[in-house]
């Protein structure tokens, strides 16, 4: 090339390297820098989300992101997916980021059970836990035109012959909805590897089935269908919480005399090995987030139910829910 | 099936083995598949009569059978119409001296990618396979390809928020 | 009639100056979504979503609809110039698009495909808007036993497309299902050619596996046989569509229609399956037939057709019922749900701004993107004037962007280089991909509905034909297998008839098609 043509391919070059510089996207000053100073908001949290956005724990981190932001508990909360294999890629991850002080997950139910039947070798009970943040309680629900019009009749027929009574579920074996019927199974008396589980691919393939009277029953979270259950299409036996679903009208399994609490639950967790110090600043900042009128208001928009709790006790719920899991899964042969 | 009328007796006949690692493919495919499903467990289930193992051995057992018949098509003559196009010229074999460079660049980017940034490794990829492809203007070949790279970065991070991996120009850009 | 007042009412929503402008929006970002492979529409409304939150409801619904409509046209216009489906629903169009476009044809089939969309956008919109309860009710009776009799017709028309080599078009098959194996059983959740790769327990997603063998495969292979020799770019011929070419196009437009819709209010339907079926229909009719393979105009019409006509389909069931039949729809739903507006049976009745203001806007979208997409059909043909070390330099930057951008992992990547290099091979021994990619859709929706279907029949065989739909099906499934003897015997056993009627074949071969 003639040298004036290099000349100018030079300059070109420049400006753009200049220009790209002055853009400042990435990394900034806050990058791997949290504040010291307890009093001032939480910087530089990056929270993981294990799934594909749009999804529940998207949602859920992403409005607890721009909670804190709004009250300025914490600022410039980033929110990222890594997803894959159910939660457990992000999952490895995290477990592989030990004493990172700014990485926090949110995770829930699901991943407990994914990193079971996925055979992670990274598991929950690794992880630091910070705080359950919210939880849905599961619905048992048949449509309109389906025989059973209380848990017991329903319960009477699954238990004469468990292979004639399909359950559906919004979830493939291991998740939330598939949890739900195993461990109800379990409380009456039938054993979870006899249960007929159809997994489906979400509310939206669940749905047809149920109006259809396609499945015997349904377990899953009512938050979906509550249109359907207001006009009368799709019908709740019973709710799994330990009280009654605002909003719906149906008793909780306790009250039907079935010993089971069942909640679909998410919360936060920090990789292994991080000191109790950094720790207690992350929970600090998502009690505060917690006691804010934003995060109450944004509870109702969204329906759900608050499970607010922190230290020991997450710690020691999540310890139980991964033995419980682990069991029931054991048990099916699918751990 | 058409015979390709070649110049020399010994290319048809390389060519024609050369087809028969497509019927080794299939038939590695098919073996692997239906180990892959000799270690599953079928739990009895009245209700799934079918099970996780039925559609396996099936596909496993029809990749064999083609692999087999394929190998028997090919040595008793039969040929696959490679594909033709107004950018193919299928009168030499493979210029391999262009295929390699090419992955060459794809297997670079796979490797950068996430050490450097992309800026950095979409840059040697489309630089790369613009070189690899015969362009020698490598000037302006390396400036378009830059401008490529930072171009998608950023539009990528102002329009759909995806931050693709900034690398070692963490903090630069 | 009632319907036509709301609708009236829908376009006094639609067209305020902050509605349209959304409109626009989301159309040119659908369509930019849709042109790059990987990223589409539904992940692109689920970023947007947090964003969206301050905004009027019906605004932020007008411009996610833009996208999802935006998005069935970016994907066509990369799938016939660049052989880059940027779409699931728009790998079939590459298959007779990209050939068109070698041929110096591009305009004529983003015209063809524009057009196309643009009829099958209004007429299954027209059809949201008038039947949708009716729609919703049929569609939502299906059980998997419907569906697995669909799926079988669907598989039957890969023998339309096994190409010259039969022997061969099984091999891509077989290929093509043992592709679709990977991942977790669905009932089981055991893992599945999985090899002890996380990565590998979600399956392989398909627009990455046709990108791969596609793009990248061709890639390499245009690589290995370049032609040296100084040809002429590829001509780029006329910048519209010819008589010839609207006449061979309309009949597949309204085919294709009519397969795309019911698919898309289908809760197992999905986009993928009505372009293919409408691709062997339209072979099976076409008048020629030996242009198939080689950019045939009907084999892009009719696919386009479909797969914008499955789009208005699947925001049926989703306005009518509250119920999602794909990713995109799910995230809609969130994002109505975000807006505290809870979809259900009850919405037409308590949203009726929102419902018909996003109803008219559809309409209005599918028209700006008409506008849009037509002028821009020679120029954008033109994009193929593109020395070729550019031109597929920039298909491969471009896939691996698509494909990286998904999931930020570098696997994906990988998975892109090792079926590249099979759909190299496959291109030099004379495998057919077609079949593959059937396989590959296919396979796994067989296995998991044929399974379903006996789940909740406990077990019990006659669950497999227990739906009237079912039933019709596979009578149509036997009519078709027997065909080809129903055909011999009326031959052998009606001589004089039969033989008159082969004189005046012979005389016209035109004038009697079976």
């Amino acid at each position: 090339m003639r040298p004036m043509n290099a000349l100018r391919a030079i300059a070109v070059a420049a400006g753009l390297a200049v220009a790209a510089t002055g853009c400042g996207v990435t990394g900034g000053a806050d990058a791997g820098k949290t504040s010291s100073a307890p009093a001032g908001p939480l910087t530089g949290l990056r929270i993981m989300v294990p799934n594909t956005p749009g999804g529940g724990y998207d949602t859920t981190a992403r409005t607890a992101a721009k909670v804190m932001g709004d009250t300025k508990t914490a600022t410039n909360v980033e929110v990222f997916n890594l997803a894959g294999a159910g939660g457990t890629v992000g999952l490895a991850r995290l477990v592989n980021e030990k004493g990172n002080k700014d990485l926090a997950m949110l995770m829930g139910l699901g991943v407990v059970g994914a990193s079971y039947t996925n055979k992670s070798e990274a598991k929950l009970t690794a992880t630091t836990p910070l705080a359950r943040l919210i939880q849905e309680p599961g619905a048992i629900m048949v449509g309109k035109d389906s025989p059973y019009k209380t848990i017991d009749d329903l319960v009477k027929v699954w238990k004469e012959d468990p292979s004639k009574v399909s359950v559906g579920g919004g979830s493939s074996p291991g998740g939330p909805d598939h949890l739900l019927p195993m461990q109800l199974a379990k409380a009456v008396g039938i054993d979870p590897k006899k249960v007929n589980f159809v997994s489906f691919d979400g509310g939206g393939d669940l749905l047809p089935a149920i109006l259809g009277n396609k499945v015997g029953f349904a377990a899953s979270g009512a938050g979906e269908y509550l249109q359907q259950i207001k006009s009368g299409e799709v019908r709740v036996l019973a709710t799994s919480g330990e009280s009654r679903l605002e909003g719906v009208d149906a008793p909780t399994l306790k009250e039907s005399k079935i010993d089971l609490v069942f909640t679909n639950w998410r919360g936060i967790v920090a990789p292994p090995g991080v000191s109790d110090a950094d720790r207690d600043r992350i929970v600090d900042a998502l009690t505060k987030m917690h006691a804010s009128n934003e995060w109450k208001a944004a509870l109702k928009t969204r329906g759900w139910s608050d499970a607010f709790i922190t230290g020991n006790e997450f710690k020691t719920f999540l310890t139980d829910q991964d033995k419980r899991v682990a069991d029931v899964l054991k048990e099916l042969g699918l751990a | 099936m058409t015979q390709h009328a070649t110049a020399a007796g010994k290319p048809a006949a390389r060519k024609g083995r050369s087809e028969l690692g497509i019927a080794a493919l299939l038939g590695a495919a098919g073996a692997v598949v239906l180990w892959d499903a000799s270690r599953l467990v079928v739990p009895y289930s009245v209700s799934d009569p079918v099970g996780p193992k039925a559609l396996p051995i099936i596909i496993g057992s029809l990749l064999l059978v083609t692999a087999v018949l394929l190998a028997v098509n090919v040595l008793r003559g039969g040929r696959g119409q490679a594909e033709e196009g107004e950018d193919v010229d299928l009168s030499h074999p493979a210029d391999w001296k262009t295929v390699l460079p090419l992955a060459g660049a794809f297997v670079l980017n796979i490797l950068l990618i996430d050490v450097a940034g992309w800026v950095i490794s979409g840059t040697l990829l489309f630089w790369g396979s613009v070189w690899a492809l015969g362009g020698r203007n490598y000037v302006r070949d390396g400036l378009v390809s830059v401008a490529m790279a930072l171009l998608t970065f950023y539009g990528f991070y102002f329009g759909l928020g995806i931050k693709l991996p900034a690398g070692i120009l963490a903090g630069i850009l | 009639m009632d319907t036509f007042n709301l609708l009236l009412q829908g376009f006094s929503t639609a067209l305020t100056p902050m509605n349209l402008m959304f409109a626009c929006l989301g159309v040119l970002l659908g369509t930019a979504v849709g042109v790059l492979p990987g990223i589409g529409p539904a992940m692109a409304i689920a970023l947007l979503l947090p964003l969206t939150y301050n905004l009027e409801p019906t605004s932020a619904l007008i411009m996610f609809a833009g996208i999802y409509y935006g998005g069935m046209y970016g994907g066509s216009t990369t799938s016939i110039l660049l052989n880059t489906p940027g779409e699931s629903s728009t790998v079939i169009t590459a298959i007779e698009g990209h050939k068109m476009a070698k041929a110096g044809r591009a305009a004529q089939a983003l015209a063809t495909a524009a057009i196309g969309s643009f009829v099958a956008g209004t007429i299954g919109t027209a059809l949201l808007a008038a039947f949708a309860p009716v729609v919703v009710k049929f569609a939502v009776s299906l059980g998997p036993s419907s569906y697995l009799a669909i799926m079988i017709l669907g598989l039957l028309t890969v023998t339309a497309v096994l190409g010259a080599s039969k022997l061969r078009g099984f091999a891509s098959l077989g290929l093509g299902l043992a592709i679709g194996l990977v991942g977790l059983d669905p009932v089981t959740g055991q893992q599945r050619l999985v090899f002890g790769i996380p990565l590998l327990s979600d399956g392989l997603d398909i627009v990455v596996v046709a990108v791969a063998i596609f793009a990248v495969g061709e890639a390499l292979w245009i690589a290995a046989h370049l032609r040296r020799s100084k040809t002429s770019t590829i001509p780029v011929g006329q910048p519209w569509m010819g008589k010839q070419d609207w006449k061979r196009s309309w009949k597949p437009w309204l085919r294709g229609t009519a397969l795309g819709f019911p698919f898309g209010a289908m809760p197992a339907g999905g986009a993928e399956v009505p372009t293919f079926l409408s691709y062997s229909v339209e072979k099976k009719l076409t008048k020629h037939p030996d242009e198939f393979g080689h950019g045939a105009i009907e084999g892009v019409a009719g696919p386009e057709a479909a797969n914008n006509a499955s789009a208005a389909g699947t925001l049926t069931p989703l306005l009518a019922l509250g119920l999602p039949t794909n990713a995109t729809a799910g995230v809609m739903l969130a994002a109505l749900m975000q807006f505290g507006i809870q979809p259900g049976p009850l919405l037409f009745q308590n949203e009726p701004i929102l419902v018909w203001g996003l109803i008219a806007s559809l309409f209005i979208g599918n028209t700006l993107l008409l506008l849009f997409n037509l002028p821009m059909a020679p120029l954008w043909a033109k994009l193929l004037r593109i020395p070729r070390p550019y031109l597929y330099a920039g298909i491969l930057f471009f896939a691996t962007l698509g494909a990286y951008a998904v999931n930020l992992q570098a696997f994906d990547l990988v998975i892109l280089l090792v079926l590249g290099a099979l759909g190299f091979a496959m291109r030099r021994f004379g495998l057919p991909i077609l079949p593959l990619i059937i396989g590959l859709i296919l396979g796994p929706r067989i296995e998991g509905q044929l399974r379903k279907a006996f789940q909740l029949s406990a077990g019990n065989i006659s669950g497999l034909w227990n739906e009237p739909v079912a039933v019709v099906v596979y009578l149509l499934v036997a009519l078709i297998l027997c065909w080809p003897l129903v055909a011999l015997a009326w031959r052998r056993f009606r001589p004089a008839k039969a033989a008159a009627r082969e004189a005046a074949l012979e005389r016209d071969p035109h004038q009697i098609r079976l």
